[in-house]
């Protein structure tokens, strides 16, 4: 199961009870900018410092390197991000 | 460099830059150069709505009951996003298209400009069923100075390109005197307004929809104009994809793999981008005093809306590379982003009714017998 650590801070385990990383992180409270949750506006953008993460669709928005979108993606491995 | 509806000369297309390259000849998607613009493409297609299809009869109502000033913010945006809309209904085409070398591009440009028409068509739609006379409200717009004032910064550089590309497809590089005056062209210096332009196109639908957007979404949560709301959110729709499109532009010209020279040359408009949505959020600032000048609304006011907006540019500057400009990080109006979401723009949970004509035909005429023949 991997875990998803927050800006350097809390660590919460992907455990595939949450479709996407966005619904994980909503889960927990934080507050993720999003608006179409369907990987084609880039609203909800985040770095990803460490780790993989895999696409359930391949997103439209344009992602820069060093960031991803949690909108429509789950972990591969161990992530560490960082909520703009 | 003379523009020609169909090149003769065989190129390879793959090769061609976005911009400034050979002009398309055949218009083909079997090989992509960036096979992202196909995918926009049909990204919009599946996002084909009529304005028709939306009930905004209930919003009459709603219109009438309206204090004066909320009717001010009400009409007002509209206005805005009329102008906003009739800009970019025509301007990525007039344009972009006489110099865009991939097929694939020029057919995203048309779709997109495409999709705009559908937009400035659904205001009319609105304006007709809320008001008797939809003729005041269009005919203000050509006298409002607070929407001429926007105007101005919005199709400014567009025209700087269009007038641009006229000398240089006429007359090619160089000093012209054209009509007793006297002006010089460049590649380098078309670049450069191409570059400004798509950036302020992505200001325009990056930024300035958005205030109109939270004050639609604003009465909808009181509902309130709901009908509008739901056409609301599928211009949204759209504009979130025409902003993905426009983002990639600019990140492909950036990178310089593309054209080299269009790298350079966003290096050095750096401040000038800066420039450009530093201007915008101030306008838009003043668009919201101007709203909001005969009383707030309630889950809305000046300073809000201001929050907004600073919130909205510093996420869409950091989204092409650029460093945020305001000290805020957070969005005063979370509320706005359930609205935003796209799949629910089907099943909202204050929905105004979808009355599709055709749909409706149907149903009215099937009924029970109609099936007795069929084996499930
Ligand atoms: S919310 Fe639109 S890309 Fe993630
Ligand atoms: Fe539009
Ligand atoms: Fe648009």
């Amino acid at each position: 199961m991997p875990s998803v650590k927050i800006s350097g801070g809390a660590v919460i385990d992907f455990d595939g009870s949450r479709r996407t990383l966005l619904d994980a992180l909503e889960q927990q409270k934080l507050d993720v900018n999003f608006h179409c949750r369907e990987g084609y506006c880039g609203a909800c953008r985040c770095k990803l410092l460490q780790g993989e993460v895999r696409y359930l669709n391949e997103p439209l928005a344009f992602v820069r390197k060093g960031e991803f979108l949690p909108c429509c993606s789950i972990p591969l491995t161990d992530i560490d991000i960082e909520i703009p | 460099m003379a523009y020609t509806t169909f090149n003769r000369q065989i190129n390879d297309q793959m090769k061609e830059p976005m911009f400034f390259g050979n002009p398309v000849n055949v218009s083909r998607y079997d090989q992509q150069k960036y096979g992202i613009f196909e995918k926009l493409i049909e990204k919009q297609l599946s996002f084909f709505w009529r304005p028709e299809e939306v009930d905004v009869s209930k919003d009459r109502i709603d219109y009438q009951n309206l204090p004066e000033h909320e009717k001010h913010i009400f009409i007002s945006n509209l206005k805005y996003q009329t102008l906003l809309d009739s800009v970019q209904g025509r301007s990525p085409n007039v344009a972009f298209l006489p110099i865009v070398s991939l097929p694939e591009l020029e057919t995203w440009i048309e779709t997109w400009a495409f999709s705009e028409t559908i937009h400035s068509r659904s205001y009319t739609h609105i304006v007709r069923n809320i008001s008797a006379e939809p003729h005041k409200v269009f005919d203000d717009i050509m006298l409002n100075e607070k929407i001429l004032q926007r105007a101005e910064d919005v199709t400014r550089y567009y025209d700087a390109l269009i007038d641009g590309i006229n000398l240089y497809q006429r007359c090619g590089e160089g000093t012209h005197t054209i009509n007793g005056e006297t002006e010089t062209i460049s590649l380098y210096e078309l670049k450069r307004r191409l570059y400004l332009c798509v950036m302020s196109v992505n200001v325009l639908e990056a930024i300035r929809f958005y205030v109109s957007f939270a004050c639609s979404f604003a009465f909808a949560e009181r509902e309130l104009m709901e009908g509008n709301a739901k056409i609301i959110r599928l211009i949204a729709r759209d504009e979130a994809l025409h902003l993905t499109g426009t983002q990639h532009m600019l990140n492909i010209m950036a990178a310089g793999d593309d054209d080299p020279q269009m790298a350079q040359i966003a290096k050095e408009c750096e401040e000038e981008a800066y420039a450009i949505f530093r201007k915008a959020a101030e306008q838009e600032k003043d668009w919201a005093e101007f709203l909001f000048k005969d009383g707030s609304m309630i889950g809305l006011n000046k300073d809000i809306l201001c929050q907004y907006v600073e919130y909205i540019t510093n996420s869409r500057m950091q989204a092409i590379g650029l460093k945020a400009i305001f000290p805020t990080t957070q969005n005063p109006i979370p509320w706005i982003n359930t609205w935003l979401v796209s799949d629910n723009v089907q099943v909202a949970p204050q929905e105004a009714e979808i009355s599709s004509y055709l749909v409706g035909q149907i149903d009215n005429e099937v009924d029970g017998a109609d099936f007795g023949d069929f084996d499930l």
